[in-house]
């Protein structure tokens, strides 16, 4: 009895905010309203018994996927108000594919068999294991093992995809390369000049950076000239 | 059924403390606190200047990349709890499987750090 009610409070709290998630005037409370029908789902899949995944649900959807969503609706910068000016002219086409696709379901479902035995297969324990993560550990590392290395190189792609994708060389930007830094000595930078009592660096060739790999690669701080005196030595 | 509805009644608790407290919080202001509205104290606030612009502007895309790499991070770090809770049943093998899975990720995630995808310029 208890569970039907909070079926049924999940159930019609995701419906609703699935319809506010494509019907909201503001993007950004779309998505919030997407956070929302995450958590309700999460809590369906409580009720069916599946908690790791209602927990991933919660961890991986709300935290990351709802955060990138609301990176995009900022990246995107349309014009939304402008977008929906739009849905007159492109309402019969966007009818006549949600028709096709309603019927499509209405048959699927009315051809719908439930095996018999079905009822109980999500409450089944699995021999041994005490929880439902227990169970799907044991699962996922040994019988499900190609499928979990597949997962693997999925994230793999994604990673290097989302690099190749948005990681661009910025020629201005500074960047701090620490092995340059380090590499860096003070004869690149530093000359030793001695001068007489009264003389100036001009007489003596000026300011120069020392002829070598200054040369050929430029360094943002000015070449330094120190007096050569004694305590300075060593 | 009813067992795992009974597991979660201790989150059901912290819930409703959680919305009677933050309900309480605003409703006690809304009721207690003398409510003055004008123009200027309505606005929005940007550290006692004027807001510059719309706050929908366009975000570097960079933001973007870094959090496809925490989400594909969170969703390697899923895949350790099961492995972690089951690894005393599982054996050698599925210990070497997850460091598969791991060494994998880590070509990428050596990648990206070759290429320069966490540094921030």
């Amino acid at each position: 009895m208890i569970t039907q009610i909070v079926f049924w409070f999940f159930a019609v709290v995701l419906i609703g905010s699935a319809v506010m998630v494509v019907s909201a005037r503001n993007p950004v409370h779309s998505v919030l309203f997407l956070i929302l029908a995450f958590f309700n789902a999460a809590g369906l899949f409580l009720i069916a018994g599946a908690e790791f995944l209602a927990m991933i649900l919660v961890i991986a959807y709300v935290g990351a996927v709802a955060v990138l969503f609301l990176f995009v609706v900022m990246m995107l910068d349309v014009n939304f108000s402008q977008l929906r000016e739009g849905l007159q002219r492109y309402f019969p086409v966007g009818a006549a594919v949600g028709l096709v696709l309603f019927v499509e379901l209405a048959l699927s479902a009315s051809a719908w068999r439930i095996a018999p035995n079905v009822r109980d297969l999500p409450h089944a324990r699995v021999p041994g294991a005490s929880s439902n993560t227990e169970a799907l550990g044991e699962l996922i590392y040994t019988h499900y093992v190609f499928l979990f290395q597949a997962c693997g190189l999925v994230l793999l792609v994604a990673m290097i995809g989302a690099i190749v994708l948005t990681l661009r060389d910025r020629p201005s930007a500074k960047r701090q390369d620490v092995a340059v830094q380090h590499a860096r000595v003070p004869a690149d930078t530093l000359q030793m000049m001695t001068l007489g009592l009264g003389e100036s660096t001009t007489g003596n060739g000026g300011f120069r950076r020392p002829i070598g790999k200054s040369a050929e690669k430029p360094v943002s701080r000015p070449a330094l000239v120190i007096e050569n005196s004694p305590d300075r030595e060593g | 059924m009813h067992v795992v509805l009974a597991d979660y009644f201790p989150v059901l608790v912290f819930v409703v403390i959680a919305f009677g407290i933050a309900g309480a919080m605003l409703g006690g202001s809304l009721l207690a606190g003398q409510q003055k509205p004008y123009a200027e104290k309505l606005s929005a606030y940007e550290c006692g200047f004027d807001a510059f612009d719309d706050a929908r502007r366009r975000f570097d895309v960079r933001f973007y990349l870094v959090s496809i790499l925490f989400i594909i991070f969170d969703l390697e770090v899923a895949f350790l709890f099961p492995w972690a809770v089951a690894l005393g049943r599982i054996g050698l093998f599925g210990f070497l499987s997850m460091l598969a899975f791991l060494g994998v990720l880590t070509v990428g995630f050596i990648y990206e750090w070759r290429k320069g995808a966490l540094d921030w310029e």
